[in-house]
């Protein structure tokens, strides 16, 4: 079953068209990334996706069904421009936000207190929102988004401002959630961090998708033609007519080969001139492929 | 209507907890105490211990003047007799101003042949007060001595000079009458206009910054997933808006009980004449709070389309224009309450609580027209919460510039 499915949706606004005729779907237990460069239309979209914004044409459906506000209970939102209230407690708040979602203020407390725990988080339910520190603030914030179990979780740019202890704190608890069924959207412009932990993405550009599907349908559509060597002495084989494009560091060299350009020949020239230690011919990069595919058309 | 409820909770609790409520509360009595006991105090103390000397050639009349002047018990001030009197007297008479030996002597001039004249001369030229009675009194003096020099007995003359206070009586439908003034039903609309005036220059504010929190702090994106845009705002409304009722009903009971024994005491002995019928009874909450939400909606609207707090301040005069409408009216409907002007300023919504409140002071109006101006009350709050509600809905996610006002327009027809 679908949980989230856009159907050609376009959205305008005065002198924009933020979004053109985007369509996809998430499934349940799918970790789902949108991705594109800052004002791709990838907020847009997903304000669309909440009701926030109506759209111009398309259609919403959520949990396999049209769009109401109703499914809105189901659904776990952390949007991009965030906050809290800075005067309130943590307990409180966290209460509040599982009040409006639904919860008795008993049951609300009593799921505050459990993913505090989780999150490592568990001592700051006493103190005022103000006095956490920035990651803290987005770690409480997540935890508002989750307290009512939802069936899909909207995340926007959930990673920016965490150290990468906490960063990988909250991967690991987002693959939990994935392993439990839960449909997983998870808007970013890093795509480091959709490679990692997205099954499914679509790529976004000017208001348009560009490029969606499995990351692994989509990376193996791609040639592998980036080469990674370690080596020890003479660079001359950087000069090979089969590389268009050499980096060198300390130590190593990152290659990308001319289209149909031979692997194998240039490992050969360069064993003949230098000690190898390693010749890896890799898969593109989401973000190569991304600059592969909107080329200089980005608005990044 | 849950989320309505929860909003409204955050949103009391918040503002009551804060410090600035638990300081305004009892700062703003004591300030306003201290201010009505300082111009009592300096009334009472001011002009009541004044050395004053009565100089004229006439005896008779400074001993009849000085009578007159000391007749008020509570008045602490001295009056000596400088008689008779030369030119040279009125220069050591400065001198002693000078020295501050007396505060001023009043010179009465009252040759044969001559007109009378009076001065009164004093180190302070801007005490009126003191020159008023000294005036009346001399006044008052000089009738009755004519009056007897008409060959009117005296006693005569006094009753002719005693003052006579003009009783109102107001006549009901039934033909029954009961005690009332003026001043009294004027005063009950000025109380009305007065309070709303305070709630919300005080309240309205507030009201419209916790609107404006929700942008500022970012927080609206999170709520709105949540909450529809109308019950955020609602919630809002109620939670901020019930503070300043909080805040009033604490220094009410309060006041009531501190002054409460004083009014009753000044009702009981006539010399305060407020009559509370049932009708004011019921009516003056039921229009106090419909004003105060219509003008606190009135402020949820426009904070709507602000933000920052610095944009609302510039809306801010447009708030208090219901008030200064109703100070306007309150005149005209003074002088006729069944006037057509009337009957409209009680029935149109921002002008409603204060004239009507001012009317049912003088004679109570029909039934149709409470029913039609609370109802109108109604209508326009819901209308301008409507209107809002969409302001707020739009202008939330235009952050980050003002709206104009074409813009306003669009943005009201498209969402």
């Amino acid at each position: 079953m679908p949980v989230v499915e856009l159907a050609g949706v376009t959205k305008a606004y005065e002198q924009k068209i933020a979004v053109r005729d985007l369509s996809m779907t998430i499934e349940a237990g799918q970790m789902f990334g949108l991705l594109g460069p800052n004002g791709a239309g990838k907020t847009s979209s997903i304000r669309m996706m909440m009701g926030i914004t109506l759209p111009d044409s398309g259609a919403v459906r959520l949990f396999d069904q049209p769009f109401t506000r109703q499914s809105l209970e189901r659904v776990g939102y952390l949007p991009e421009e965030r906050g809290l209230y800075k005067k309130m407690l943590v307990l409180d708040q966290l209460v509040f936000f599982g009040e409006l979602h639904g919860l008795s203020r008993g049951e609300a407390q009593r799921r505050a207190t459990q993913w505090a725990e989780r999150l490592e988080i568990a001592d700051s339910l006493s103190k005022k929102t103000e006095e956490l520190s920035k990651g803290m603030q987005q770690k409480i914030q997540f935890i508002g988004t989750l307290l009512h179990d939802p069936g899909l979780i909207v995340m926007d740019e959930p990673f920016s401002g965490l150290d990468p202890v906490n960063a990988a704190l909250m991967e690991k608890t987002l693959l939990d959630l994935k392993e439990e069924g839960r449909a997983i959207l998870f808007s970013t412009h890093r795509m480091d961090q959709v490679e990692k932990l997205c099954d499914t993405i679509c790529l976004v550009n000017n208001g348009e998708a560009v490029l969606s599907g499995r990351m692994r349908e989509i990376k193996s559509r791609y040639e592998r033609n980036r080469v990674i060597v370690e080596f020890e002495g003479s660079d001359a084989f950087l000069q090979s007519a089969e590389i268009a494009e050499a980096r060198k560091f300390p130590g190593h060299a990152e290659i990308r080969l001319k289209p149909h350009g031979d692997a194998q020949k240039l490992l050969l020239d360069a064993a003949s001139q230098a000690r190898i230690y390693r010749f890896e011919l890799v898969e593109p990069s989401l973000e190569e492929i991304f600059i592969q595919t909107v080329g200089g058309k980005a608005n990044a | 209507m849950r989320n309505i409820f929860l909003i409204a909770r955050r949103e009391y609790l918040e503002q009551v907890r804060k410090r600035a409520f638990l300081l305004s509360t009892i700062l703003v009595p004591l300030f306003l105490g201290g201010l009505v006991f300082a111009s009592v105090w300096t009334g009472k103390n001011l002009n009541m211990s004044k050395h004053i000397v009565l100089a004229t050639n006439d005896a008779q009349l400074a001993s009849q003047l000085q009578a007159q002047l000391t007749k008020d018990k509570t008045s602490k001030s001295t009056y000596d007799i400088l008689t008779p009197v030369h030119e040279a007297d009125r220069a050591a008479l400065i001198a002693q101003i000078r020295n501050k030996e007396i505060d001023g002597f009043l010179w009465i001039t009252n040759e044969p042949g001559q007109t009378m004249s009076a001065a009164y001369e004093s180190a302070n030229s801007g005490d009126m007060i003191t020159s008023q009675i000294l005036g009346e009194s001399l006044n008052h003096v000089l009738v009755r001595q004519r009056l007897t020099a008409s060959g009117i007995a005296a006693e005569q003359a006094d009753s002719l000079l005693k003052n006579i206070r003009v009783e109102t009586v107001q006549v009901n439908k039934e033909g029954k009458e009961s005690k009332s003034s003026v001043l009294t039903s004027f005063f009950k609309g000025y109380l009305m206009a007065i309070l709303l005036m305070m709630t919300t220059m005080m309240y309205g504010m507030n009201v419209a910054r916790s609107i404006i929190q929700e942008k500022t702090s970012r927080i609206y994106e999170v709520i709105l997933s949540i909450a529809k845009p109308g019950h955020v705002l609602a919630g809002k409304l109620i939670g901020a808006g019930a503070v300043g009722l909080t805040q009033i009903g604490i220094w009410l009971v309060v006041a009531s009980g501190a002054v409460g024994g004083g009014v009753l005491s000044a009702q009981m002995s006539g010399a305060l004449n407020i009559h509370l019928s049932w009708v004011e009874a019921v009516t003056f909450p039921a229009y106090f709070v419909l004003g105060y939400v219509l003008n606190a909606a009135l402020f949820a609207g426009l904070a709507a389309t602000c933000e920052t707090e610095q944009e609302l301040q510039m809306y801010a005069p447009i708030t208090t224009v219901p008030v200064a409408l109703s100070f306007v009216l309150l005149m005209p409907v003074m002088s006729n309450p069944n006037s057509a002007l009337a009957i409209g300023a009680s029935l149109f919504p921002m002008t409603a609580p204060v004239i009507m409140m001012f009317r049912i002071g003088s004679a109570v109006p029909p039934a149709w027209q409470f029913a039609a101006s609370i109802s109108l009350m109604l209508l326009s709050i819901w209308l301008i919460l409507l209107v809002s509600t969409k302001l707020y809905r739009v202008g939330i996610l235009m952050y980050g510039k003002r709206a104009t006002l074409p813009e306003l327009v669009r943005w009201l027809r498209t969402s």
